[in-house]
């Protein structure tokens, strides 16, 4: 795991992503633990409270339930689930795409002709 | 976030001739780091030899783990044997070698691990030599060098609660390093039981390891919480200069040049600035410590 201290975003949300995308591309088994919060902090070079709050954040998304005195395991990912996370994905990554568009000055149009030169270029 | 404290002050207040300590309400979450911040003199060691024992005389009562009395600590030796406490100063004396060091600390604590006593030592390059060196003399120590041999005596002993005072300043960036390694092992090696409270001016060296924070002024608590959450109370902005009359109202400390300014708003107060054309970024516990600091000390000022 690859940890930014001056990346600009917080060190809380990187390591929650690595978790996220590791657990949804099925690198954990449904069932099993993250490292311990301690453990993983010492290993990182981090606060205890900020491992802590990457794994809150991944209990909040519904991707890992605590366990009192255990830790943290990794729920089963049934389907629609990852379809939603997924979708979260794509629009936050359209959303950037309309931004750039703005700054470049595209047209609405020629913005959607994009995605779909690019959806044609992706089928063939 | 629910959490137990390891010591708890309340209500404590001890009167100096110039300087009085008066500590409210002050709980210490069991199983982190906890980092004691504040200028000189504002009372961080002397709260902290309160929590050790050094100072008996004060008002208010201080819980252990959440159930012995100050009474309890000084009268059961389990409580005293969980406590380890390094200072700033030196507590050895200075014509022992480091071999009398050792025994002196093996005879004096209950469950003193004399073989990691020697590896700490080795490993914080105290001693090489084995023998040769044991025969070295506590005053012929450099000041890091001392403080390396008490952390190395308080972290073989099996205790469930660090007091540091200023463990970083005598150390070099090397030893800071293995410094925050130790305390992250020892948090680390007992999931939960463990805790470190220190106080510290080297706020940017020690953050990686610091869990919640506590910030004194002028013998009060003027800001605690967990980092994490802090630093979403306050935010860091950045503006132009054009900008400061409309925004310096809001800003709990700002410092300015001529081209523009920078300061700590609390994150409640962001939707007031709006409009402005600012640059806003999560604050880090340097920028925090800072930012509550200055603005504390104002307030002192302008009160007198």
């Amino acid at each position: 795991m690859k940890i930014s201290q001056n990346l600009g975003i917080p060190i809380y949300q990187q390591i929650a992503e690595q978790f996220r995308s590791d657990i949804l591309e099925g690198k954990f088994a449904q069932g099993e633990y993250l490292p311990s919060i301690r453990g993983l902090a010492k290993d990182l070079k981090i606060s205890v409270i900020t491992t802590m709050k990457a794994y809150e954040q991944l209990e909040s998304e519904g991707l890992v339930t605590a366990v009192q005195g255990k830790g943290y395991y990794v729920n089963a990912q049934d389907g629609e689930m990852l379809i939603e996370q997924h979708r979260r994905k794509v629009e936050d990554a359209l959303l950037e795409a309309i931004k750039y568009a703005r700054i470049a000055g595209m047209q609405d149009k020629e913005l959607t002709e994009t995605l779909q030169t690019l959806l044609q270029l992706e089928e063939d | 976030m629910n959490t137990t404290p390891v010591i708890t002050c309340k209500n404590i207040e001890k009167k100096y001739k110039n300087f009085t300590l008066n500590v409210e309400n002050l709980e210490f979450p069991k199983g982190f780091a906890t980092a004691l911040i504040g200028e000189n003199g504002a009372g961080k060691t002397t709260l902290l030899e309160m929590i050790a024992g050094l100072r008996l005389e004060h008002k208010g009562d201080i819980t252990y783990f959440n159930k012995y009395s100050e009474d309890d600590r000084e009268n059961n030796l389990d409580i005293k044997n969980k406590i380890g406490y390094t200072g700033t100063g030196n507590y050895f004396l200075p014509h022992w070698n480091l071999e009398q060091t050792r025994m002196a600390q093996e005879l004096l604590f209950d469950g003193f691990d004399v073989r990691k006593y020697d590896s700490i030592l080795e490993n914080l390059a105290l001693s090489m030599n084995g023998k040769k060196d044991r025969n070295k003399k506590v005053s012929e120590l450099s000041d890091g060098n001392r403080t390396k041999l008490m952390l190395a005596g308080v972290l073989s002993r099996d205790t469930e609660l660090l007091l540091m005072d200023e463990p970083a300043s005598p150390l070099d960036p090397l030893m800071r390093d293995k410094l925050c390694n130790m305390i992250q092992d020892y948090i680390a090696s007992s999931d939960g039981q463990r805790s470190v409270i220190f106080s510290t001016h080297n706020i940017s060296d020690m953050e990686n390891v610091t869990d919640y924070a506590v910030i004194v002024e002028n013998g009060s608590v003027v800001e605690q919480g967990f980092v994490e959450e802090l630093k979403e109370k306050y935010t860091y902005v950045k503006g132009d200069i054009e900008d400061l009359k409309a925004a310096e109202g809001y800003l709990y400390d700002v410092t300015s040049s001529k081209y523009g300014f920078e300061g700590l708003c609390l994150s409640e107060n962001m939707d007031k600035l709006a409009g402005l054309n600012l640059m806003c970024e999560t604050p880090t516990l340097m920028q925090l410590s800072v930012g509550i600091m200055r603005a504390n000390t104002r307030l002192g000022k302008a009160g007198k």
